[in-house]
């Protein structure tokens, strides 16, 4: 697994754009419109390599804070100059209002990858990049407010073992978000899948990334990852609460969502 | 398909969240059928609601511990009865929600269990306050019965009521508009309603009119007509402690005792219509017979 995304991390965006036609940013907005974070949310990112999740979530909150101080300041209306003065410099330093994001990844050439990204969109605060191993995360119990995980648990081992590690390091209360290619049920739709899948990805893997075997592994193991239900009590057996999930595009891609209680 | 024959039941986590039920139990009313109502409302996706985490065993089901630890329900009651009190400040909306998880010792990403608009919360403000009323006239009703009170007259009884159950809004009045008009939510409409008239039926059951003026459907429009009425109206209420409000439902309560009479009037008068007219056939028959017998 390692070596695939060692190849696959510089064209990883591309890539996506590319086998998805471009859904999956949709996708990736729709999982932090559900996840819905208050400014001051604390995220980690796991497999979260080239930082989608983590951009997006700071925008997110960028805007949801705005919006508050806007309402903040309409109801000050006997304030001041000097008073209004000062609220406006407190609320620059706290654009993002004590959020912040942590992406964690098992490879070091998809965290360079996101750094970079990061550096070139201009993305500075409220971000921070760490090396580690999503079944064995190098961080204490308690600590996060979301986890999310998108298009990376398939990728793990032992599924297991990150969705216990995912429920140790969220804070009581915190969510468990995890968006993943799952099972179509469709039977038509189900047809012209497969049929994407496995005559078109590995070409374009091909002549886009010059990598067909890595797209091929990539295919495989989407039709390898457990349908809906089950990964949904897999969940629930590690220990999350009010488990649910929504398919998105007739199932081809789902978000399990889950509550530490 | 998941064979777990007993699945050992899964307190909730942690001293944060877990609280000894035994205490608070005792004191939250068993929920009230309308509070059932709107509880099962389904997460959209979740075919059923699996029982996932310990019930409270009112039946006594399993040992010591299965009493002792909350279900998601109830842990979900008291985060919306903590977000009521940073309503004023945020309205009802999830960021409400967030801070009153946040007080419970809970990440404020426990909101996410909630629906993004804040129904939920107004809902359960909502079925709070029918229950507090419902406690209050229950013991109104005791004092009664003891013969420690006397038994109240119809319009006084409910305008005592309506004024009882409107002044539990006053705390929340500014934000009160937000909340009337998510109750009118398509999606919500069959658990407001549901609200509405378990709680006019609670507020008749209690004035235990056994008059014949009204007939039930009648009773039950009505008071829900002065309720509404006088809620809009104390929404616009600047006067002190809204005096104004509790003339105007005065004033609707009477008429609405009135409309008994008119009631009564129109049918005496239709009886006698009625009557009118089968004279005048009987007069018509016996005539055109007299006719007949001439000829």
């Amino acid at each position: 697994v390692y070596q695939v995304f060692e190849s696959v991390a510089k064209k990883y965006d591309v890539m996506n754009d590319s086998m998805s036609l471009g859904i999956h940013r949709v996708w990736k907005d729709i999982l932090v419109h559900k996840m819905n974070p208050s400014p001051g949310t604390l995220l980690l990112d796991v497999a979260g390599g080239t930082g989608d999740i983590a951009f997006r979530f700071i925008n997110y909150v960028r805007s949801v804070r705005e919006r508050q101080l806007q309402r903040r300041l309409r109801h000050h209306q006997n304030l001041s100059w000097q008073e209004i003065a000062e609220s406006y410099q407190e609320d620059k330093f706290k654009s993002l209002g004590d959020s912040q994001v942590v992406v964690c990844d098992i490879n070091k050439e998809m965290l360079k990858a996101g750094k970079q990204k990061a550096q070139d969109l201009g993305y500075s605060e409220g971000l921070s990049w760490v090396l580690g191993n999503a079944e064995e995360l190098p961080f204490d119990d308690d600590k996060f407010d979301v986890y999310t995980i998108a298009f990376g648990i398939r990728n793990v081992t032992r599924i297991d073992l990150a969705l216990e590690e995912a429920y140790r390091v969220l804070k009581p209360g915190g969510r468990f978000l995890c968006l993943e290619f799952s099972h179509v049920s469709n039977p038509l739709i189900s047809r012209l899948y497969d049929l994407y899948s496995f005559q078109v990805i590995p070409v374009l893997g091909e002549v886009i990334a010059g990598d067909w075997k890595s797209y091929q592994y990539l295919v495989e193991s989407i039709r390898r990852f457990p349908p809906q239900e089950e990964f949904k009590a897999m969940i629930e057996d590690a220990g999350f609460f009010k488990v649910d999930y929504q398919n998105l595009s007739f199932g081809i891609v789902a978000i399990h969502s889950g509550f530490k209680l | 398909v998941r064979c777990q024959l007993t699945p050992p039941q899964r307190p909730l986590q942690t001293s944060a969240v877990l609280r000894r039920v035994s205490d608070e139990q005792k004191k939250e009313p068993l929920a009230s059928s309308s509070q059932q109502e709107f509880d099962s409302h389904p997460a959209d996706h979740q075919p059923e609601q699996e029982p996932q985490g310990p019930r409270p065993s009112y039946t006594g089901q399993g040992g010591q511990e299965s009493e002792d630890y909350e279900s998601e329900e109830q842990l979900q009651h008291r985060i919306l009865t903590a977000a009521l009190e940073f309503v004023p400040e945020h309205g009802w909306s999830a960021e409400a929600i967030a801070e009153g998880a946040k007080t419970l010792g809970l990440s404020a990403a426990a909101a996410g269990m909630f629906h993004g608009d804040g129904s939920e919360l107004v809902l359960h403000f909502v079925s709070q306050c029918n229950t507090k009323l419902s406690e209050l006239l229950e013991q109104e009703q005791k004092l009664v019965q003891l013969g420690k009170a006397e038994k109240k007259p119809t319009d006084q009884f409910l305008r005592d009521a309506v004024e009882a159950r409107l002044r539990m809004l006053i705390p929340y009045i500014e934000k009160w508009p937000q909340a009337l008009s998510i109750l009118l939510l398509p999606h919500n409409i069959p658990s407001s309603l549901n609200l509405l008239t378990s709680m006019v039926d609670d507020i008749w059951h209690y004035a235990g009119d056994q008059s014949t003026d009204f007939n039930w459907y009648t009773r039950r429009a009505v008071l829900t007509g002065v309720y509404n009425t006088t809620e809009l109206v104390m929404m616009q209420d600047s006067s002190p402690d809204f005096e104004d409000t509790w003339r105007f439902l005065e004033n609707r309560v009477a008429d609405a005792m009135n409309m008994g009479n008119t009631a009564n009037q129109v049918q005496s008068t239709g009886e006698a219509v009625v009557q009118g007219l089968m004279g005048a056939a009987v007069t018509v028959s016996n005539a055109e017979s007299g006719w007949v017998v001439r000829a």
